[in-house]
């Protein structure tokens, strides 16, 4: 018993200055690397920060075509999203349960959310629109999220540079807008008629809206990102903090936000007109 | 275009999310969400069925309850009907024992009367018996023919007399 509690002790002080000397040279090693001279920097803060928004200069190649890297991040995206939906379709759907699990309680409150939002909003018709908003949800979410990655592409000039979110490229958050009106305007044709398209034509600020605000909120959290990025030479710590805050706030606000308007907006659209009361005067011509 | 908007690029945005958007929900959203109504019927019709049993149990109570208070009412009846078939044997009980009792008490008074009358008739024999022989034993010791003939009266005259009062008495009866 003695000479057991004699060697715990002996592992345990061993221990205690193996964490000092490591946490020493840790320390050392963070000094050294703020001391170190900011590295050089090619291009100025007007231009990151320029390019950030129009992406007029890092261009990309794409089957022939040269286009934005949003471009390249959304096809990447949506081919993660399918192989990732393909596997769960595969091999966990099946083998859903009735009490679920850890991972099927992830899908199904996923899946839930978006379709009781639909449901919610839209009570007459919650099938399409549930089905729409969950891609949008999912991809906006996902895609906003993807450029904390980092994904590395060479660009036209040959230069390598990390692949950004696809909605802050201004025509992706354009296209989302678009479709989403288009949707909501389909919404009203199918089910309202020409009142029910005349309806949702009135807002037809809509899309400009919802375009806006989406690229608007995804490039502020981006512009913050590469200022940070930019301003601090020690570019694995503090950014990464705040890259990690900013996306996934963005993410889960921008997903959140697109989906009801659009499910709310849908659901007006879809919404059977009441009919008009008879006037005074038909009612008396009627009579007459 | 102001903002480097490209109508190609927006195009091919909106190629790449109509390409997630049929993926997902054909791959995703349309399974799970039929999982979700799958299992919400179930339980829907698992909810009725324990209502209906729910409600089938209730009747049951209500019919057990019922057959209880009968049964308490029928056991209440037949109580009251064996103890009233209990007074009357009882009391019919009591009549025979009593009518049987005066019976052996009749009988028990003749049989001590006809007893007595034997008994006293056997003592009158055993009486002259015993005269007669404690006469002879003093005729025996001092023979006197004056006094034997005054003796044999004297018998005669008592003898005489207790026979005649006993048939008084049998007549009397």
């Amino acid at each position: 018993m003695e000479h057991s509690a004699i060697v715990s002790k002996g592992k345990g002080k061993k221990n205690v200055f193996l964490v000092l000397w490591l946490a020493l040279i840790a320390l050392i090693l963070v000094g050294i690397i703020i001391m170190l001279p900011p590295g050089e920097k090619h291009e100025s803060i007007q231009t990151v920060m320029k390019d950030s928004v129009l992406h007029e200069h890092n261009k990309m190649a794409f089957f022939g075509l040269v286009v934005n890297p949003g471009i390249i991040s959304a096809y990447m995206v949506t081919a993660i999203l399918l192989v990732g939906a393909a596997l769960i379709r595969i091999f966990a759907i099946p083998r859903f349960k009735t009490v679920p699990g850890k991972f099927q309680s992830v899908i199904e409150m996923l899946v839930d959310f978006f379709s009781g939002m639909a449901r919610s909003n839209s009570h007459h018709e919650p099938h399409f629109v549930g089905a729409y908003i969950f891609s949008a949800g999912v991809y906006i979410f996902f895609s906003t999220i993807f450029e904390l990655f980092g994904v590395q592409w060479i660009t036209t000039a040959g230069h390598s540079m990390s692949l950004p979110a696809p909605i802050s490229d201004i025509n992706a958050a354009i296209a989302m807008g678009v479709m989403s009106y288009v949707v909501i305007l389909g919404g009203g044709i199918v089910f309202g008629g020409v009142k029910g398209a005349l309806g949702v034509l009135k807002d037809f600020s809509l899309p400009i809206s919802m375009s806006f605000r989406l690229f608007g909120a995804l490039l502020s959290g981006l512009l913050v990102t590469e200022l940070v990025y930019y301003s601090i030479s020690l570019s694995f710590a503090l950014p990464i903090v705040v890259a990690v805050l900013f996306t996934l706030l963005h993410a889960a606000i921008q997903a959140y936000v697109l989906t009801t308007l659009v499910s709310i907006f849908y659901g007006e659209a879809v919404e059977p007109k009441p009919k008009k009361e008879k006037t005074k005067k038909a009612k008396k011509a009627k009579e007459i | 275009m102001p903002l480097n908007i490209d109508f190609l690029q927006i195009l091919l945005h909106m190629l790449n999310f109509v390409i997630l958007a049929g993926g997902l929900t054909f791959l995703l959203f349309k399974p799970v969400n039929r999982f979700l109504e799958q299992r919400r019927e179930q339980f829907v019709q698992t909810e009725k069925k324990n209502l209906e049993d729910a409600e089938k149990n209730e009747q049951l109570r209500v019919q057990y309850e019922q057959k209880l208070r009968d049964a308490d009412t029928e056991i209440a009846e037949k109580k009251k009907s064996a103890e009233k078939e209990c007074a009357d044997v009882s009391a019919q009980y009591i009549k025979e024992a009593r009518e049987k009792a005066a019976r052996i008490i009749l009988k028990a008074e003749n049989e001590a009367e006809e007893r007595k009358g034997h008994i006293l008739q056997s003592a009158q024999a055993e009486i002259g018996e015993l005269v007669v022989s404690a006469t002879q034993k003093l005729l025996s010791d001092t023979a006197n023919p004056e006094r034997d003939s005054a003796l044999y009266d004297e018998f005669i005259r008592l003898a005489g007399d207790s026979a005649a009062r006993e048939r008084a008495n049998n007549d009397k009866k």
